[in-house]
C-alpha cells in the first residue's frame, strides 16, 4: 500500500512535464508582467522593466526539466530552438544569453537578493522570500 | 551550454591584470562530408572524391566584457578549404552608447545578407549551407565601425545598422577570386520582425578596384587596347575606383511551424566588364519537432555586359578577346536543393541536403550530396 502510495506521486512527475511556471521578481519589484514583457526580456529584445528599471535575466540550466516548460510557454519556442537563436547573437556580438542557473534553489537565492532579477521556478517551489510576477499555465 | 565562464580572476591572478572582466568563451564547428554525384560534376569545391574538408570548419569565440559599457570579441576562425589555418574572422571592440545603440570598431561582418552575420554558424539555420547563388560576392568582412540601433516601433522589433569600412582581399570576379579593394563603404539594413513574421533591406555602396595580372599588367589587355588607340573601350572594361552598389530585400516567416524564407539582391560594378549580378532564394521547410525538412530554389541571373563592344567590328583583332572577357561574366543558374535538419542532441545537429545546379550558360547540370553535424558549444 505504501509503496502504492509512492508510485503515484512519482506516476504524476512524470506527467508534470507541464508544470505551473512561476515567474519571479524580488518582492520589492512592483511592476506588473504580461508573458509578451517576459519573452522580451528572456530573449534580450527588452532590458528593463516597464517602469524602466534595469532587468536581470536568471535562467535555468537546460537540465532542469522547468526550463523547457518555460521555453515553450513563455517563449513559445523548443530549447533548441532558443540555442539557435542565441547562437545568432552570440556569434555576432549582438546579444549575449541570461546567465544560467543550475538548480531552482539558486534562481530563488538569486530573485530574493536582487531588486532587478527575474527568473522563474516551477510553481510549487516559491517561497516568501520572492514575489510571483506572473504564472504560466 | 552555449557558454563557459571563466572569472578572469584566474586569468588576473596569473597575468598580475587589476581587471575583473568576465570573459565568455563560446565556438561553434562544422562537421560536413560531401560529393559530387557523378564523374565530371563540380559543384560548392566538391568533386567526385568524397570530401571531409571542403566545408567543414571550427571557430572559438572569446568575448570580454571590460566593464563600463565596453567589450571586446574576437573570433578565431578554421576552415578545412584552408588547411584549417586558423584566421581571425572577426575582431572589434564594443560600445553600448546606451541600452539600445551600440558601436562596433575593428574587422566586422557586412550586413549584405540575412545571414552574412552566423553564415559560419551552421547551427543557427536549417540548411546545410546559405544559398550560393544569392551569397555569393566571394568577401564577408570589412574593416571599419558600425552603429548598432535596436528598438521596438509599435508591436515590431526593429534593428537598424550603419556600416562604413574598406576591404582589401579577395572578391568573386564570376566565379573566380580576384585581387580586390573596396573602398568607402558606406551601407545600411533595417530588420523589422514581430511574432514569426520578419522583413529586411539592405543598401551598401562602395569604390571598387580590381586587379586581375593578364588584364592589367603593362602587358595586359587594357594596356594593349590603349596601344591600339583604344584606351576607351580599355576604360570601359578596367575595374578601377568604379561606384558600385549592393541591394538586398528579404523576409522571413516561421509560423505554426511552417518555415519560409526568402531574398533577393543586385550587386552592380559601374564602367567595368563585370555583369550586373540578380539573384534570389526561396526556401520552405517545415518543422516535426525535431526533424525539419526543406526544399529551396535558387535563381543566379548574371547578363553580360554586351553593349560594351557593340561598337567594335567582328573582324577586328580585339574583338574576341573584349567580347570573350565581356561574355565570361554571363551565368544563368537554377538550383535546387532537398534537405533534412536532425537536432538529436541539444547542441548538434545533424544535417542532409542534395544540391542540383543547372547552369544554363555553360550547358551543364552538377549535384551535389552532403552530410554533416553543426555545433556549438
Amino acid at each position: 500500500m505504501l509503496k502504492k502510495l509512492i508510485f503515484i506521486p512519482a506516476l504524476t512527475l512524470s506527467f508534470m512535464a507541464f508544470a505551473n511556471v512561476a515567474v519571479i521578481v524580488h518582492p520589492s519589484n512592483a511592476v506588473t508582467l504580461s508573458q509578451d514583457d517576459i519573452n522580451k526580456i528572456f530573449t534580450g529584445r527588452a532590458k528593463s522593466f516597464s517602469d524602466g528599471k534595469a532587468a536581470e535575466p536568471m535562467n535555468l540550466a537546460e537540465a532542469v526539466a522547468v526550463r523547457a516548460d518555460f521555453d515553450q510557454k513563455a517563449l513559445g519556442r523548443s530549447s533548441s530552438q532558443m540555442k539557435a537563436y542565441w547562437s545568432k547573437l552570440i556569434f555576432t556580438g549582438k546579444g549575449t544569453p541570461p546567465k544560467e542557473l543550475a538548480s531552482e534553489q539558486e534562481v530563488l537565492d538569486a530573485v530574493a537578493k536582487n531588486p532587478a532579477a527575474i527568473g522563474y521556478v516551477s510553481a510549487g517551489a516559491v517561497t516568501g522570500s520572492v514575489k510571483v510576477a506572473l504564472t504560466l499555465n | 551550454m552555449l557558454k563557459r565562464k571563466l572569472l578572469a580572476i584566474t586569468i588576473a591572478a596569473t597575468l598580475c591584470a587589476t581587471s575583473q572582466a568576465a570573459v565568455d568563451i563560446n565556438g561553434f564547428a562544422s562537421i560536413k562530408g560531401g560529393m559530387a554525384l557523378s564523374n565530371d560534376d563540380e559543384l560548392y569545391g566538391y568533386d567526385n572524391d568524397f570530401s571531409f574538408k571542403n566545408e567543414s570548419l571550427a571557430a572559438l569565440q572569446v568575448k570580454s566584457d571590460l566593464g563600463d559599457k565596453l567589450s571586446v570579441t574576437a573570433q578565431l576562425l578554421g576552415r578545412g578549404a584552408d588547411d584549417w589555418d586558423v584566421k581571425f574572422e572577426w575582431a572589434f571592440l564594443s560600445y553600448d552608447l546606451t541600452d539600445t545603440l551600440r558601436v562596433n570598431a575593428g574587422r566586422l561582418r557586412t550586413p549584405f545578407y540575412k545571414y552574412s552575420d552566423f553564415r559560419d554558424v551552421g547551427y543557427a539555420y536549417d540548411w546545410s549551407r546559405v544559398p550560393q547563388s544569392v551569397y555569393g560576392l566571394g568577401f564577408d568582412n570589412i574593416e571599419g565601425a558600425s552603429l548598432y540601433h535596436t528598438t521596438t516601433l509599435g508591436n515590431f522589433d526593429s534593428s537598424l545598422q550603419f556600416i562604413v569600412g574598406s576591404y582589401d582581399g579577395d572578391a568573386a570576379i564570376g566565379s573566380s577570386a580576384a585581387d580586390a579593394q573596396i573602398e568607402n563603404i558606406t551601407g545600411v539594413a533595417w530588420e523589422l520582425g514581430q511574432d514569426g513574421y520578419s522583413f529586411r533591406v539592405a543598401y551598401l555602396t562602395g569604390k571598387t578596384t580590381f586587379y586581375v595580372d593578364q588584364l592589367d599588367s603593362s602587358a595586359g589587355l587594357y594596356a594593349q587596347l590603349t596601344a591600339f588607340g583604344l584606351g576607351t573601350l580599355a576604360k570601359d572594361l578596367d575595374i578601377v575606383d568604379e561606384s558600385s552598389s549592393f541591394a538586398g530585400i528579404g523576409f522571413n516567416i516561421d509560423k505554426n511551424d511552417w518555415l519560409l524564407v526568402s531574398e533577393i539582391t543586385k550587386a552592380t560594378v559601374d564602367d567595368s566588364f563585370i555583369s550586373d549580378q540578380e539573384s534570389y532564394y526561396i526556401s520552405i521547410g517545415h518543422r516535426f519537432d525535431s526533424i525539419t525538412p526543406y526544399v529551396s530554389f535558387e535563381k543566379e541571373d548574371n547578363k553580360a555586359k554586351t553593349e560594351i563592344y557593340a561598337g567594335v567590328p567582328t573582324a577586328s583583332p580585339i574583338f574576341t578577346p573584349v567580347a570573350g572577357l565581356v561574355n565570361s561574366l554571363e551565368t544563368e543558374r537554377n538550383s535546387i536543393n532537398v534537405g533534412v535538419r536532425y537536432d538529436f542532441h541539444p547542441s548538434a545537429a545533424f544535417k542532409a541536403q542534395y544540391t542540383n545546379a543547372d547552369n544554363k550558360t555553360a550547358d551543364r547540370k552538377d549535384s551535389v550530396l552532403v552530410v554533416g553535424v553543426d555545433l556549438v558549444f
